[in-house]
């Protein structure tokens, strides 16, 4: 693979580098919106601790909620302090950016192209990518996996693939929506094919294998994590705090507010409501866009952003960034403007009504809340816009006299 | 075979907190001794206060300008009590009128209790529960017995308990066994008793400390049949209770004498003072108050010499020193600590008492919590995973290259 454009991306690693050894970094340590109680690095440094020196099991507490991969990863290899980390950080962005411009480059099926260093920027400066980075937060992890799994699937290898898939459903669970359209993906291939929808073109036989392979490696993975934790426990306190929603910190996300003004009573119906409502997007997705999976994946990432249980501006942010691999359907997109400056809104306010909440108590929960609002709006007014352009595509251009609409 | 090691593991991680005696005297007593931490006195178990937590209810029941004493006397009673310990939750004060915001105030928001205005007994951290009208004889009474409407807050209730010591402190315009609230109504001697017979019978205390400071203050308490009572009050029947000075600004009397007298008393007391009732009760001096106080403690089991003034006028935290020892065996303790290895024996303290932080399990062996153990699993878990991408890796190349 010829590393064009090598100069210009370590130039831009190196901005990074430098950006996180800045006394930056201490306004935006356990921030909320950048590291959520699943991926703030201050509970990991607990629970690592707790595991290390003391022998206690870190899952019998409610702060640490990291997968035992991570604590076993952090207690052996890693050193769980301050410096190396931030070394180790923006490696795994420069190594996410490495993997998406390549991703790009599957897609357009080229090995150089002129869009490589814009698409590398768009991720590396993206605000939403690289304060959770300086931030420490796990979720830099988890959007390097995912950004893994969607390049091995693009370059066809599938045991890579589903082996990230599986590491990453270890950290994270609702990333297993991510399954369906990653296997569609590794049976036909990454170029776009937006403009010619048509059936899918392998059997779905096929995917029964791949699915036995990735569910070998989780439970493979499931054993690690079992012998790392020493016991089950810790399944309730990963896993189970997205679907249980024990911790009710704030977050860029929208479930958190619900969930403190619900009645006791109604908590289990809503858990499963907003649990199947993530599901429920995953198939009618993925039938949509068979001719193009990637972009299905690209809409599911959105999703899993904008209502994942406990999600840090990453999420987003990876959808965001991952809208540059698909030039194809911009001019197709009816609002990008309002999304765009509904988002810039929103990264406005969510620090300062943040701050005015928490830091000088002159605001109170509803004005963080009402900023949420705007950002899921912003996020939903993007994935619309992506899957109406989408699909949008396929039907190609305007004829005079005729004017194409949605029924 | 340990089905959950890690709940183990938690439940011995509190058991190492365990606070242990070292005592040479091993015999088993009696199971918890009430150990009074701050007494200078070694006293026998049978003659200590067994209460646990203070109320006062101190009652002004007459209004107008002219009876500022009586609010004063309430004021001062107050002040005194919340010194020695009684938090404001725990405090009833009625108040039947308001002298510190009257029109007639030369010193507004003040209410003083001595000539010379020095004192300001109202300003500032004050709580009045109930006040103006709301001191009604139907109110006090549902206060004592309990029986308020559901819709009385939590602030204006007797939430006391059978460990509880009350202090009821009355003053306003008596006579013979009435006392005048409000200038409408009155307050029998009888209706008292029968309230401190049902607060009796429902256990809502545990020994009442009475102190009235009316006109015929002593026939007031002359009606109780209930146990645990020690009543005191200003004058005897036929005789009056006097003022003790005016203040020439507030242009009215401002303390009763007998009140001023037990406040002058209460002056010299503070929260580690073991001076005794009986100690109190020997001051009383009918020329000084000009007029003959009485005590009434046929009610009242506990010697006056041995029942302490903070027992009644104080709120002070007794500390309950329960001994044990953590020894092998079967346990009869609560579930927080029940496990098969460790048992909490309370046993009664010698006379020495030192305090140790000891680990209470340390033969406990839990391979779990090893640090070798842990080392492992996690170098374990990590080459599970290094594994997989190993072999995911290799089977990638060899793809590539056939």
């Amino acid at each position: 693979m010829v590393h064009a454009h090598a100069h210009e991306f370590a130039f831009a690693v190196v901005i990074r580098v430098l950006l996180a050894f800045s006394p930056l970094e201490s306004f935006l340590q356990d921030d909320n919106q950048l590291s959520s109680s699943l991926t703030s690095y201050s509970r990991l440094l607990e629970g690592v601790y707790l595991f290390r020196q003391h022998g206690i099991d870190p899952y019998t507490g409610g702060t640490f909620r990291h997968s035992p991969l991570l604590l076993s990863l952090f207690s052996t290899v890693i050193p769980a302090t301050r410096i190396p980390p931030k070394l180790l950080w923006t490696f795994f962005d420069a190594v996410s950016a490495w993997a998406l411009v390549n991703i790009w480059r599957s897609r357009s099926n080229t090995r150089k192209h002129e869009r490589d260093l814009r698409i590398a920027a768009i991720y590396l400066i993206n605000p939403y990518i690289f304060l959770p980075c300086l931030a420490l937060s796990t979720s830099t992890i988890e959007t390097t996996l995912q950004l893994l799994v969607l390049l091995f699937a693009s370059w066809g290898q599938s045991s890579p693939s589903l082996l990230a898939l599986a590491l990453l459903v270890h950290l994270s669970l609702p990333a297993i929506l991510l399954l369906l359209p990653v296997l569609l993906l590794l049976l036909s291939d990454p170029l776009s094919h937006l403009a010619s929808p048509r059936p899918f073109p392998q059997r779905l036989g096929k995917c029964i294998l791949l699915f036995v392979e990735f569910a070998i490696f989780f439970v493979a993975l499931l054993f690690a994590s079992t012998l790392a934790a020493g016991g089950w426990s810790w399944m309730r306190n990963t896993w189970g705090a997205g679907i249980l929603l024990p911790d009710l910190t704030p977050n860029p996300g929208l479930w958190w507010y619900f969930f403190t003004e619900i009645f006791d009573h109604f908590r289990p119906f809503f858990l499963a409501v907003f649990s199947l409502h993530l599901s429920v997007y995953v198939v009618p997705l993925c039938i949509k866009f068979q001719h193009d999976p990637l972009y299905a994946g690209f809409l599911l990432l959105g999703i899993l952003g904008t209502f994942k249980p406990y999600p840090t501006l990453s999420d987003p942010g990876l959808f965001l960034s991952l809208i540059s691999l698909f030039p194809e359907t911009y001019r197709y997109l009816r609002y990008p403007m309002v999304t765009t400056l509904l988002h810039l809104h929103a990264l406005l306010l969510l620090p300062l009504f943040h701050h005015l909440w928490i830091g000088t108590g002159t605001g109170n929960a509803n004005f963080f809340y009402a900023s949420t609002l705007v950002f899921g709006l912003a996020n939903g007014g993007a994935l619309l816009d992506c899957t109406w352009a989408g699909l949008r595509v396929a039907i190609g251009e305007e004829k005079d006299g005729w004017v194409v609409t949605q029924e | 075979m340990r089905l959950h090691p890690f709940t183990f593991s938690f439940l011995v991680f509190f058991l190492r907190i365990v606070f242990i005696v070292k005592s040479a005297d091993t015999d088993r007593a009696e199971k918890f001794a009430v150990h009074r931490s701050l007494s200078h006195h070694a006293p026998a178990v049978a003659f200590e206060s067994a209460h646990t937590n203070n109320w006062a209810v101190l009652v002004c029941a007459s209004r107008y300008w002219f009876n500022y004493r009586h609010m004063a006397n309430a004021l001062g009673m107050y002040r005194t009590v919340k010194r020695l310990g009684i938090p404001d939750s725990n405090i009833i004060l009625m108040l039947a009128d308001d002298a510190a915001c009257n029109s007639r105030n030369h010193f507004p928001g003040c209410v003083f209790a001595n000539r010379g205005h020095a004192l300001d007994l109202y300003g500032e951290s004050i709580e009045v529960d109930y006040r103006g009208y709301e001191v009604t004889v139907e109110n006090f009474l549902r206060l004592l017995t309990g029986r308020v409407e559901p819709s009385m807050p939590r602030s204006k209730r007797l939430l006391t308990d059978d460990r509880s010591n009350i202090f009821v402190y009355m003053t306003g315009h008596g006579g013979d066994e009435f006392l005048k609230f409000q200038d409408s109504e009155e307050i029998s001697a009888f209706d008292i008793a029968d309230a401190f017979e049902q607060m009796w019978q429902k256990k809502r205390y545990n020994e009442i400390l009475f102190m009235i400071d009316t006109c015929q203050a002593n026939t007031m308490f002359s009606k109780f049949y209930s146990p645990n009572i020690l009543a005191t009050g200003s004058s005897q029947i036929h005789e009056n209770s006097y003022s003790y000075e005016n203040d020439d600004d507030v242009g009215v009397s401002v303390i009763d004498s007998y009140t001023h007298f037990v406040l002058d008393y209460l002056e010299g007391i503070n929260k580690t003072s073991t001076a005794s009732m009986e100690d109190l009760f020997a001051k009383y001096d009918p020329v000084a108050i000009r007029s003959h106080p009485g005590v009434r403690s046929d009610l009242f089991h506990r010697p006056l010499e041995q029942t302490l003034i903070t027992d009644f006028f104080g709120g002070v935290a007794h500390a309950e020193v329960m001994t044990a020892r953590v020894t092998e065996g079967h346990t009869n303790a609560p579930s927080l600590l029940d496990s098969p290895f460790a048992e909490i024996d309370p046993i009664n303290e010698g006379s020495g008492h030192e305090y140790e932080l000891v680990e209470a399990l340390p033969a406990l062996a839990d391979w779990t919590r090893d640090p070798l153990t842990i080392t492992l699993r996690a170098w374990g878990s990590l080459s599970v995973m290094g594994a997989l991408v190993a072999w995911v890796t290799l089977k990638s190349r060899w793809q590539r290259s056939s």
